[in-house]
This record gives structure tokens, C-alpha cells and sequence, in this order.
């Protein structure tokens, strides 16, 4: 078909202009929608990241010391072999903490360069029988006091409560996010509907000498794309710029804390932003694609 | 190059438009369709171009039975058919020359057939030195010569006419006829409605008379009534 790109470029670019208000209101609420959606995602990563050693049922982890001899590992290590309500243990060692550590930290080169093998404290991930929350904390309890043991962490204390906190606000945000996408596309589809309006004399003499419908259709449903990727795009740019506050905000060379763990990957601020392109190009050719069959009655 | 078989078009289940109407135009042939408001004209005109849908019969245009067409080759048909309205329909925004220019570039015509074919049409039309202005510095009949060239420029088979000179001085309808007259001798079929009395007397035509649908009288080298 002999669509010229030319021609599309210069008839959206005039249907824009021409509609710039809602132009505008269109795209903040799709950027809006968006970054809301790229946050509730993120947050979700993150708090994977944060919960990883905790997967396989894994309910309680014994730290030892950082200067622990190997005699002390031992015996804890016989003490919860010999513990009929343990099911499984898995020892790490330093360096495979150091290997866990890259992973969560990989995000955070600056991190990751103050740390070495040796700072890192080595564990055991415990597996217990029984997972009721009361029976292992007093399971758990009993190896606070062994020697070289710096301390003895359970799941119910910290990541149960990070899960059920994150999986509300990540729910809640969600929901947001899909409200606002759902409000966007019927922007989207207004603003093309106006735009159709403003020149319905122009679609009818082209109808009338024959231009094809697809002909008609592509100006109005790129001008939807467009909008649609200028809203990812200012979403884009605001996670990009929230993740750079959180990291320096939370991320400190010195901390082991749980709550470091929280700070993505530069990989999945980047996958997140790529599929927030791709729901924005959506939201923007379907909500015009619907108005266009709908008021182009070719 | 234009059959109808007992075509029939009733609007909302009650107002018949066209009743069992046949017909057969020929290559080249120049026809009036006359009759009062409301004895199916425009419907006719309408079935052509396939902006309507015959509820009975079949309608063949350049052999093909464009009952059966599908929708996305309607364009292609419409590209074979010119079409000029009592009202013009020029853009009020882009002058002569972007009107008639708008007609070739929206079908895809490359540029160098687009920069030569204008102004060899508003040649034609008679007005060359206003294809700059815009319409509503143009006189009605300046404006029906616009709207002929934008039809025109693409050398139809066929030329549709609804009423062309229903807003014009009985001076102005005659230059305009003149120009219709001309275009027929080019071999392109021309079918015109209206209720100009003086036209069809004198043009002394073909005329195809409707009454509430119905086909009352077709004659060669016909009065109005």
C-alpha cells in the first residue's frame, strides 16, 4: 500500500497540535498509571530479593560469627543434625553468602566493592518439621546461646510481615494502576474521537474519492501510539528517577540489613520499564484503534 | 457499465426509496434522473457509490456486482466514480489547488502525477488563476467548478451529480453544464439528478423519471416532464 510515512507524520503532528490540552491530560494520566504500575512491580522485585534465602521452606537461619572457628560451626552444625524436629539443614558458607550477596546486590556496584568473601557471616538455613510459627520460634531460640552464634533469625519475625505489607501495597497499587490505564485508554479514545470530529470533512471526501480505510485509520491510531509512548516514556523516567532516591537513601555501603536487599537490580528497572513501554504503545493503539472503528463507519 | 435488476431500497421498514428498479446505462452515456423530492434520486445515486446497501436486486458497475463487494475494496470502486454534490463538500481550509490535490494524494498517487494532474485539471475547469484562493473567496459556480475538478482529476469512468446545480443561477447552471457536457464527450458516463427544468429541456438527454421509487419513464433524448 502506498502509505506515505511523511504523510502520517504530518497529519498526526497536526491533529496533536490541534488537540493539545487533552493531548496533555492523556499522557500524564497514562504516565501516572504507568509509573504507578512500574512501582507496584518493582516493590514486588524487590521484596522477592529480600525474601530469597527464605524459599524451600526455610523457616529460621542460624548466623554464626564472622570469626567463628571451625570447631563452633561444627557444633552447632551436630546440634542441629541431632534435632529430631529438624528436617533438613543447608549450610552456607562464606563463600556461598558471598554468591548470594552478588545476586541481591548486583544492582549496587558501589556495594558490592566494599565487601569481600570475609565480611560475610556464614549460616545455616533450617528446615524445620514443624512450621507453626510458635514451635519454631522456640526451636529457633534454643541455638541463640551456642558459642560463635551472633544470632538466630526467623522468618515469622521479619519477612512474613514485609510479604503480607508488600503484597497489600503491591495489591493496592495494582489496582490503582489498572484503574488509571482503564481511565488513559478512555482519554485515549476521547481524544481521538475529537480529533475524528474536528476533521469528519476531510475523512468524508476521502472516503468519497476512495482513500482506503486503513488510509484514514493509521493517522488517528498513531496518534494514540504516540500518546501512549510519551506516557511510558514520563513513567519511565520517574522510576528511573525514584529508584536512584531509594538507593542512596537506603542502599549504605555498610549495611547487611534486610531492607538493602529491597533495591532492584538495574536489569529489572530495566525490563519493568521495557514492558511499561510496550502497555503504553497498547493502551494507545487500542483505545484509538476502538474509537476509530467505532465513529469511522467505513 | 451501469445495471440495475429490480433493485429495491426501503429505509427503516417503511419509507420505500426504490421499488423493483431496473435499469441499464451504458459507456458514455449522459443521463438526468428527475422526479420530486423523495421519489428515490439520491438513493439511486447513493446505490452506485455504495454508500448504501440494496436490500433486493443486484447492481453491476463496470460488470461487477457490487452487491457482493467487500468493504475494504469499496475504496477501489469509488476510485472509478466521481462525485459532485448540490453543496460542494470542499475543504474550507486548504485552497483550490490542496482540494483537488487532496483527491489524488489520499489515494496514494505519487507526487509528480499530483504536481502535473492539478493544474492540467483546474485548466480544464476554467480556473487556473484562482487555484490559491480558498473556497469561500470563490462564487457558487467557482465552487461547483472546484468540486467537478476534484472529481475529475482522477479520469473516472463515471461521473454521479446529486442536484450539481440546485444552489446556482440559472446563468451560472449553464457554464457548469457546459463543463458536465464536455466531460461526457471524454467517454465518461455521467449520471445527474435534479429538479432543473431548463436544463433537461434543453440538454435534450437521456431522462429517467422516478415516482416514489418506482421507474415512471425512461426515454432517449427526453423533456423534464
Amino acid at each position: 500500500m502506498a502509505m506515505k510515512i511523511d504523510y502520517v507524520i504530518r497529519e498526526t503532528g497536526s491533529n496533536i497540535r490541534r488537540n493539545i490540552t487533552l493531548t496533555i491530560a492523556t499522557v500524564v494520566t497514562v504516565a501516572i498509571a504507568l509509573a504507578l504500575f512500574g512501582i507496584a512491580l518493582l516493590v514486588r522485585q524487590g521484596v522477592d530479593n529480600a525474601t530469597a534465602r527464605w524459599e524451600g521452606g526455610i523457616e529460621f537461619v542460624v548466623f554464626m560469627n564472622v570469626e567463628s572457628s571451625n570447631a563452633q560451626l561444627q557444633a552447632v552444625a551436630d546440634s542441629l543434625d541431632q534435632s529430631p524436629e529438624i528436617a533438613r539443614t543447608v549450610f552456607f558458607d562464606k563463600d556461598a553468602a558471598y554468591i548470594e550477596f552478588r545476586e541481591l546486590f548486583s544492582g549496587s556496584p558501589e556495594i558490592l566493592e566494599t565487601v569481600t568473601a570475609e565480611d560475610l557471616p556464614p549460616s545455616f538455613r533450617v528446615v524445620p518439621v514443624d512450621t507453626n510459627a510458635d514451635a519454631v520460634e522456640q526451636l529457633a531460640s534454643r541455638f541463640e546461646a551456642s558459642p560463635g552464634v551472633r544470632e538466630v533469625v526467623s522468618a515469622q519475625e521479619t519477612i512474613r510481615n514485609i510479604e503480607k505489607f508488600s503484597n497489600f501495597i503491591s495489591r493496592f497499587v495494582l489496582l490503582a494502576a489498572v484503574a488509571l490505564l482503564l481511565a488513559a485508554s478512555v482519554l485515549i479514545f476521547n481524544t481521538i474521537r475529537m480529533a475524528m470530529f474536528a476533521r469528519r470533512n476531510e475523512i468524508e471526501v476521502m472516503k468519497l474519492v476512495g482513500a482506503t480505510n486503513w488510509f484514514i485509520r493509521v493517522p488517528f491510531m498513531f496518534e494514540g501510539l504516540i500518546q501512549g509512548l510519551l506516557g511510558a516514556m514520563a513513567a519511565v523516567g520517574g522510576i528511573f528517577v525514584l529508584n536512584g532516591v531509594f538507593r542512596n537513601k537506603v542502599g549504605g555501603p555498610n549495611g547487611f540489613q534486610l531492607v538493602d536487599s529491597l533495591v532492584v537490580a538495574n536489569e529489572d528497572v530495566w525490563r519493568t520499564s521495557f514492558l511499561l513501554m510496550v502497555i503504553g504503545a497498547l493502551v494507545g493503539t487500542i483505545g484509538s484503534a476502538v474509537a476509530v472503528s467505532r465513529f469511522l463507519d467505513v | 457499465m451501469i445495471k440495475l435488476e429490480n433493485v429495491s431500497k426501503v429505509y427503516k421498514g417503511e419509507v420505500i426509496a426504490l421499488h423493483e428498479a431496473s435499469c441499464e446505462i451504458g459507456k458514455g452515456e449522459f443521463v438526468f434522473l428527475v422526479g420530486p423530492s423523495g421519489s428515490g434520486k439520491s438513493t439511486f445515486i447513493r446505490l452506485l457509490n455504495r454508500e448504501e446497501v440494496p436490500d433486493k436486486g443486484q447492481i453491476f458497475v463496470a460488470g461487477k456486482d457490487i452487491g457482493e463487494l467487500n468493504s475494504w475494496k469499496v475504496p477501489y470502486l469509488r476510485r472509478n466514480i466521481g462525485y459532485i454534490f448540490q453543496d460542494f463538500k470542499l475543504l474550507e481550509n486548504k485552497t483550490v489547488a490542496q482540494n483537488v490535490a487532496f483527491a489524488l494524494e489520499v489515494i496514494g498517487r505519487p507526487r509528480h502525477v499530483v504536481k502535473t494532474q492539478v493544474p492540467a485539471i483546474l485548466e480544464l475547469v476554467g480556473l487556473s488563476k484562482k487555484m490559491n484562493n480558498l473556497p469561500n473567496e470563490l462564487s457558487g459556480g467557482e465552487q461547483q467548478r472546484v468540486s467537478i475538478a476534484r472529481a475529475f482529476v482522477n479520469r473516472p469512468l463515471i461521473l454521479l451529480a446529486d442536484e450539481p446545480t440546485g444552489n446556482l443561477d440559472p446563468a451560472t447552471s449553464v457554464g457548469i453544464m457546459r463543463l458536465l457536457d464536455r466531460i461526457n464527450r471524454t467517454g465518461t458516463t455521467v449520471v445527474m439528478a435534479t429538479h432543473d427544468r431548463g436544463i433537461v429541456d434543453t440538454m435534450r438527454r437521456r431522462v429517467v423519471e422516478l415516482d416514489r421509487g418506482v421507474i415512471v419513464r425512461d426515454q432517449a433524448r427526453g423533456v423534464y416532464q
